[in-house]
């Protein structure tokens, strides 16, 4: 051998110092994030928009002169395994800031450890109320739209429609529950009359007995809360058996992975959006033409609002000077930053961000593959955002 | 709806279920009945029909290439496999069996997933089957109704396979006493390599006959290897007629079940499988254990 065993070593060392020198230097961020099951498709979106993000800053030499490194973990959108992986993070990668967990079961078991972690947790889709409500713990932030937000613009929506009578599908977690609820009290306070909902469990494949359940029912519209891969087969059977000539379809998100794979089924759906791409500000057209540029597409939902959550953190982070979670924290509260929905205020009372809502409808244009969702309603900020710590809203 | 029109399209509901978790069954029954091997893999086989009837469609442009192709190429993948690997474990014990399909489910599931991605594909009803029919004036999917006698053909014509060709006698001739199979001069493990890839290739045509419901996507196998199990547990491992029996009884009471008890949707299969544990440990036409 012409490498001897001494030079290998001395290599392998002098690799190992210059790798321990650049990870004391840069600033971890913990990525756990769903990227098998149901989920897997919504945590490949919310990845690729935290890569995207750390590229962009890195390329400008970091945050705070430091790179900024993504530890990425699958958590499989398994609570239990989510809380082991963040923990890992915690004690042996040295993290100290999260974000990017899919669902909000699985952010509901993290809240409760931050403090102890002390680690700052930003979320970049989970949507269940009552993590800035009862749940509310001072190392959790929101910068993304809530379920009770997406809810709340639709239903703003429905007060000016002829529709009378509702029914209700969501996924049977945390978040379906939740969101259920809210479009409820909803769309009773805009005189219209609720009649029912049923769950599905997550990982339905069969959603015929389901649909059964609402054509029954009456309804003029449906309320939809569900995600991944159980929105795209439950849209795509829809569809099969005719639902929509019958029903309105209504959803808290339209996302355009669940668009993409279920094809002309979706159109004619009407539902919020987190972020739908076609927002016109300076922010977000260099976002999307950065996007564009590096992927040959448009962002897409999960895309645009994790990206948001990137970008509020990286303001914390600059104003902190730090990402010490008591420096950052105070850095938060109260921020504003101009994203790509524009000016949005983390409040500091319930840490929720303050934001506008959208309303869109799935339609079809000439030379586009897919259908596309077209925003039909904007709602101000404090038209959509609940009352500090509420998941209920007064008006 | 009146009860008539809800009973008939339940049951056709039910029924078209009962064909798709008879495809996944089926498959995994015949390979544990010869063969004597769980096959940890079967799921993932069944998703891998549904990425190749998607890819099949989109360069033929043909659903019904896709519902060849589709079984064919999994087939195939699932005998290799066979002779590749298992053919040199047959004289360990049971665990290596479940040891190396587990490994083939990891292997091909990144396969497929750097082969066509993370987002779920969207796979086309063929223009001839995207109608409905009124079925006393309710609609009713025509696909689905193509499922159900997409189920009862492949079950007449496995039934027919196994009782009346030569290759179907020396099938169940292997499960009976395979020394005596090779002894009389004929090759047994050409006999296992066959029905291996059957197995694989009738998960696959599960997959690529679910696709236009579900769409094709990473999510798939997890969920239909725990299907298939409860089939095989419920109908007696092993047990052609079994499974198929387990497939309608599963669906009927899953439909019924969510229907009248959806917060239990999820527990009613389960129930259904304890049920028969206690009842018959077996299965209900297995050999008693």
């Amino acid at each position: 051998m012409s490498v001897s065993r001494r030079v290998l070593l001395q290599t392998a060392a002098v690799a190992g110092m210059t790798r321990r020198a650049f990870a004391a230097d840069s600033i971890k961020i913990g990525i756990p994030v769903a990227l098998t099951g149901p989920l897997g498709g919504i945590g490949a979106q919310m990845r690729r928009a935290c890569e995207f993000w750390a590229k962009q800053v890195n390329a400008k030499g970091g945050l705070l002169g430091r790179p900024i490194e993504l530890i990425v973990e699958d958590t499989a959108a398994n609570p239990a395994t989510t809380v082991r992986k963040v923990q890992e993070m915690v004690e042996r990668s040295g993290v100290r800031l999260i974000t990017c967990i899919v669902a909000s079961n699985e952010a509901l078991a993290v809240v409760p450890k931050l403090a102890e972690w002390d680690t700052i947790f930003v979320s970049g889709d989970n949507g269940d109320g009552r993590l800035t409500g009862e749940s509310l713990v001072p190392n959790f932030f929101r910068p993304n739209v809530s379920g009770p937000m997406g809810t709340r613009a639709v239903t703003l929506w429905l007060r000016d429609s002829p529709m009378k009578k509702f029914y209700g599908i969501g996924m049977d977690y945390a978040w379906g529950h939740n969101s259920m609820e809210v479009f409820e009290s909803e769309a009773k306070r805009a005189g219209k009359e609720f009649l029912g909902a049923v769950f599905s469990p997550t990982g339905t494949k069969d959603f015929s007995t389901y649909i059964t359940k609402i054509r029954q029912s009456g309804a003029d519209g449906c309320y939809l809360v569900l995600a991944g891969d159980d929105n795209v087969a439950f849209l795509t059977q829809a569809k099969q058996y005719r639902l929509g000539e019958k029903v309105q379809l209504l959803t808290e998100q339209v996302d355009e992975m669940g668009i993409n794979a279920s094809g002309d089924a979706s159109v004619g759906l009407i539902g919020g959006s987190r972020y739908p791409a076609a927002l016109d500000n300076p922010q977000n057209k260099a976002f999307v033409a950065a996007w564009q540029a590096e992927y040959g597409r448009l962002p897409q939902m999960f895309e645009g609002d994790q990206y948001q959550s990137c970008i509020v953190m990286q303001a914390g982070i600059e104003k902190a000077g730090s990402v010490e979670a008591a420096k950052l924290r105070a850095a938060l509260e109260g921020l504003v930053v101009t994203s790509v929905k524009g000016p949005i205020t983390m409040r500091a009372c319930d840490h929720q961000a303050e934001q506008p809502g959208f309303v869109v409808k799935v339609v079809k244009k000439d030379g586009m593959e897919h259908p596309v969702p077209e925003v039909i309603a904007t709602y101000k900020a404090d038209r959509v955002t609940p009352p500090c710590n509420q998941m209920v809203y007064t008006d | 709806m009146d009860l008539l029109s809800f009973l008939l399209v339940q049951c056709l509901n039910a029924l078209s279920q009962a064909a798709l978790l008879f495809f996944l069954g089926v498959g995994l029954t015949l390979i544990f009945g010869i063969m004597r091997i769980v096959n940890f893999a079967h799921g993932t086989f069944y998703m891998l029909g549904a990425f190749l009837g998607y890819s099949a469609v989109r360069l033929t442009g043909s659903f019904w290439a896709g519902l060849v192709l589709g079984p064919l190429v999994a087939g195939g993948i699932g005998a290799a496999f066979e002779m590749g690997l298992l053919r040199r474990l047959y004289k360990r014990d049971d665990s290596a069996f479940l040891m190396v399909t587990f490994g083939l489910t990891l292997v091909l599931g990144e396969i497929i997933r750097l082969v066509w991605g993370v987002d779920a594909l969207q796979v086309q009803v063929p223009d001839s089957l995207s109608g409905i029919v009124f079925l006393l004036d309710e609609p009713f999917p025509v696909y689905r109704l193509f499922l159900v006698a997409a189920g009862a053909i492949v079950a007449v014509g496995i039934w027919q396979f196994l009782e009346r060709t030569r290759l179907g006698l020396l099938i169940r001739a292997t499960s009976q006493n395979a020394e005596m199979v090779h002894a009389l001069g004929v090759d047994v493990n050409l006999v296992r390599s066959g029905i291996f890839g059957i197995g694989c290739g009738l998960a696959a045509l599960g997959g690529v006959l679910a696709a236009p419901l579900l769409s094709a996507s990473l999510g798939m196998a997890g969920n239909a290897i725990i299907d298939a199990f409860v089939i095989v547990i419920i109908g007696g491992m092993g047990s052609f007629p079994g499974s198929l029996l387990a497939a309608i009884l599963v669906a009927f009471v899953q439909v019924f079940g969510t229907y009248y008890f959806p917060d239990f949707a999820m527990a009613a299969m389960y129930l259904l499988m304890l049920l028969v544990l206690v009842v018959r440990p077996g299965g209900l036409l297995g050999k008693e254990a």
